[in-house]
C-alpha cells in the first residue's frame, strides 16, 4: 500500500470502538449533533444501528417501483405488437391479444426490470463504481473486518470541524482517532 | 439492544392476558345463538320445502359455510407446525391465537355429519354418489376405484383422526407448558410438527380433492390441493390478526404484541395474498391454455350465469386491491390498515369459496340458474357462526399468550429492522 501524502487535504477522521454497544451510543450522539456525512463500519451486523444513526428508509424501492411499471407495461406493448399488430399469429384459435397467454412473460419482464433498477440503483445511490477510496489508504480500517467498530466523518460534513469533531469522538468514548487523506 | 424493564415481571402475573370473562360470555353466546338460528333456518327452508333444487341449494351452502369455518382451523394449523418446524422466536407471544383457532377442528367434524348424512339419506350434493346419475358414465367409471362412498368415508374418517390428533396434542403441549414450564414440550412439539407438516400436506391435499373437487367429479386439477392451501392460511392468518387487533381495542396485550409483530403479520398476509394469485391464476392459465373440454368445462361454468363477475370480481378484490394496499410499509404497521384487509380479505376468501361451490348444484340445462339469495347466506352464516362462537369461549378460557415459552425474551423484544 501507498505512503499517503502528508500535503494533501483531510478527507476525513475516524475513531474506533471496540463493541456493538458502544459504537450503537455513540452512534446515537451523531444523530443528535446533527452530522450528515458519516457512516459507521462493523464486522457484524448490528441490530437497529439504522435508528442509531437516523437514517431515513431507502429510496432503491421507487426506483424498483419505475422499474416495476416499466417492464409489466414494456412487456404488454411488446406482445401485443409482435403477435397482435405486427405479424399476427393464430395460436389454436386463441384471440390475437389474450391476457392470459401474456401473463408469463408480463410477469418475468416487470421481474427482470424490478431486480435491474434494484441493482443499478443501489450501485449509483452508493457512488458506485469506483476505483479507490481515501479510506483504503488507511490501515487501521483494516481491522473494521475483524475485530473493531469505526465511525468516520467526513470533511465534507457541514458540522466537521477538526476540533470539535475530534472531541465528540473522544467524548463518545473512540479510541485512535485519526485523519485520513484525500486519495 | 437493551432489555426493556416492562417485561421483568412474570407473564403469568399480568392482568392483561385473559379475555374478561364477561364479555367473552356474551360474544359467544351472540355468536352461537346467530349460528343456531341460521342452522335451524336453513333446515326449516331448505329441507321441508320439498323443492329438490333449494334442498340442494341449502345443502351447498351449508357445505360453504363449514368448508371457511374448517379453513380457519386447517390454515391455523399449517402456521403453528411451521412456526414450531422453523423455531421461530419472534412469534411467541401470537403462537396462542394460531393454536385456539387450530384446536376447533374436531367441532367442524360435527358440523361436517350433516352435510355426510343428508347426503347418504337423500340428494346427495357430490352427483357421483348417485348410482343413477353415474350409470353407464365413462369417465367415472374410471374414478370409481377412488371415487366410491365407503372409501370416501373411510377417507374423511382417516384426516379428522389425524388432524384432531395433531391439533390436540400440540395445543396440549403448549397449555402444559402454561402450568409445568417444561421448556421440553416446545422440543416434543418441534418434533411432533416435523411428520405432522407431512400428513398435514397430504391429508389436506386429498380432503380439497374430495370436499370441492369431486363436486365436479370429470373435472380434475393436479394443484387444487395447493389451491386450497393457499386460500386457507391466508384466511388464518387473517382471522388471527383481526382478534389479536380486536384484544388490542379491550386493553388486552397492548405493551406485548406491538406493532412490530402486526408487521410481520401484515407481511404474511401480503405474502398469502401473492401466492394465493399465483396459484389461481396458474391453474386458470393451464386449463385454459391446453383447452380440454373436460379441464375447461370447470371455469366454463364460473364464468357464465353471472358466475364470471364474481370471478372479476375476486381477481380484484382478493389481489389486485390488497396487493396495493398492503404494499406499502407504513400500511402494513398499522393496526387500521390491517384489521380493514383482514375483514375485507376473509369476505372476499368467503365469495370465493361459495363461487367454487354454488355453482355446481344446479344443472344450467334443466334450472334456471340461480345466483346466491338470502339463503345461501343463512346456510353459510351458520356453522362459520357456530365455529367463532366456540372460538371466542376457547379464547377466553386460558391465558391469551403461552407464558413459559423459551424463546418468549426473543418475541417480547422483537423489531422489524427491514
Amino acid at each position: 500500500m501507498a505512503e499517503p501524502r502528508t500535503d494533501a487535504p483531510i478527507w476525513g477522521m475516524t475513531a474506533e470502538y471496540e463493541s456493538p454497544a458502544a459504537i450503537y451510543h455513540a452512534a446515537e450522539r451523531f444523530r443528535d449533533a446533527g452530522y450528515a456525512k458519516w457512516d459507521v463500519y462493523a464486522p457484524i451486523p448490528i441490530h437497529g444501528i439504522d435508528q442509531a444513526m437516523g437514517l431515513k428508509p431507502s429510496k432503491v424501492g421507487w426506483f424498483v417501483a419505475v422499474g416495476a411499471i416499466v417492464g409489466v407495461s414494456g412487456g404488454l406493448l411488446m406482445q401485443w405488437f409482435m403477435n397482435a399488430f405486427a405479424y399476427q399469429i393464430n395460436v389454436a384459435g386463441k384471440p390475437l391479444f389474450a391476457w392470459e397467454q401474456f401473463m408469463p412473460v408480463t410477469f418475468e419482464l416487470g421481474i427482470l426490470f424490478s431486480a435491474t433498477m434494484a441493482l443499478l440503483a443501489m450501485l449509483t445511490l452508493n457512488g458506485l463504481p469506483r476505483w479507490n477510496h481515501p479510506l483504503f489508504g488507511h490501515d487501521r480500517f483494516l481491522r473494521v473486518s475483524d475485530d473493531r467498530f469505526m465511525i468516520v466523518v467526513e470533511s465534507k460534513d457541514p458540522k466537521f470541524d477538526a476540533e470539535a469533531t475530534r472531541r465528540l469522538l473522544e467524548e463518545c468514548g473512540g479510541t485512535h482517532i485519526e485523519t485520513v487523506v484525500e486519495e | 439492544m437493551s432489555g426493556s424493564g416492562a417485561h421483568n415481571t412474570s407473564l403469568a402475573d399480568r392482568g392483561d392476558i385473559r379475555m374478561s370473562p364477561s364479555a367473552a360470555r356474551v360474544l359467544s353466546a351472540v355468536l352461537l345463538a346467530i349460528g343456531a338460528v341460521c342452522v335451524g333456518l336453513t333446515l326449516v327452508l331448505g329441507l321441508t320445502t320439498g323443492d329438490k333444487t333449494v334442498a340442494r341449494q341449502a345443502l351447498a351452502s351449508y357445505h360453504v359455510g363449514f368448508l371457511i369455518a374448517i379453513g380457519f382451523s386447517l390454515g391455523a394449523m399449517a402456521i403453528v407446525m411451521i412456526l414450531h418446524q422453523v423455531n421461530a422466536g419472534w412469534a411467541g407471544l401470537i403462537r396462542r391465537q394460531f393454536e385456539n383457532v387450530m384446536s376447533l377442528v374436531w367441532p367442524c367434524a360435527i358440523l361436517f355429519i350433516p352435510v355426510i348424512l343428508l347426503s347418504l339419506l337423500g340428494d346427495p350434493l357430490w352427483k357421483w354418489m348417485d348410482p343413477e346419475y353415474v350409470a353407464g358414465d365413462a369417465l367415472y367409471d374410471h374414478k370409481k376405484p377412488y371415487l366410491n362412498t365407503t372409501f370416501f368415508l373411510i377417507r374423511n374418517i382417516v384426516y379428522f383422526v389425524i388432524w384432531i390428533w395433531l391439533a390436540h396434542s400440540l395445543f396440549r403441549y403448549s397449555t402444559q407448558q402454561d402450568l409445568t414450564g417444561d421448556k421440553w414440550l416446545t422440543a416434543k412439539a418441534r418434533r411432533m410438527s416435523s411428520y405432522g407438516l407431512l400428513l398435514f400436506a397430504l391429508t389436506t391435499a386429498f380432503a380439497a380433492f374430495d370436499w370441492e373437487m369431486t363436486l365436479d367429479f370429470h373435472w380434475f386439477s393436479t394443484m387444487y390441493g395447493v389451491y386450497f392451501f393457499a386460500a386457507n392460511v391466508g384466511a388464518a392468518i387473517c382471522l388471527v390478526t383481526f382478534i389479536l387487533l380486536m384484544l388490542r381495542r379491550s386493553g388486552r396485550l397492548a405493551d406485548l404484541v406491538t406493532v412490530e409483530h402486526y408487521h410481520d403479520l401484515g407481511k404474511l398476509m401480503f405474502g398469502f395474498v401473492v401466492f394465493w394469485a399465483y396459484i389461481s391464476f396458474s391453474q386458470y392459465f393451464l386449463i385454459w391454455y391446453a383447452n380440454i373440454p373436460e379441464e375447461t368445462m370447470w371455469y366454463q361454468r364460473r364464468q357464465a350465469d353471472g358466475w364470471g363477475t364474481i370471478a372479476i370480481a375476486l381477481s380484484l378484490g382478493r389481489f389486485i386491491l390488497p396487493f396495493i394496499l398492503l404494499m406499502p410499509r407504513p400500511f402494513r404497521r398499522s393496526p387500521a390498515v390491517l384489521a380493514f384487509a383482514s375483514v375485507w380479505l376473509i369476505g372476499f376468501h368467503a365469495l370465493e369459496v361459495f363461487w367454487i361451490v354454488r355453482p355446481q348444484v344446479y344443472d344450467p340445462a334443466t334450472y334456471e340458474p340461480i345466483m346466491l339469495n338470502l339463503l345461501d347466506v343463512a346456510a353459510a352464516l351458520g356453522p362459520v357462526s357456530l365455529f367463532l362462537g366456540l372460538l371466542v369461549r376457547k379464547i377466553a378460557s386460558g391465558p391469551l399468550v403461552p407464558l413459559h415459552d423459551p424463546r418468549m425474551d426473543e418475541s417480547l423484544h422483537h423489531k422489524n429492522y427491514i
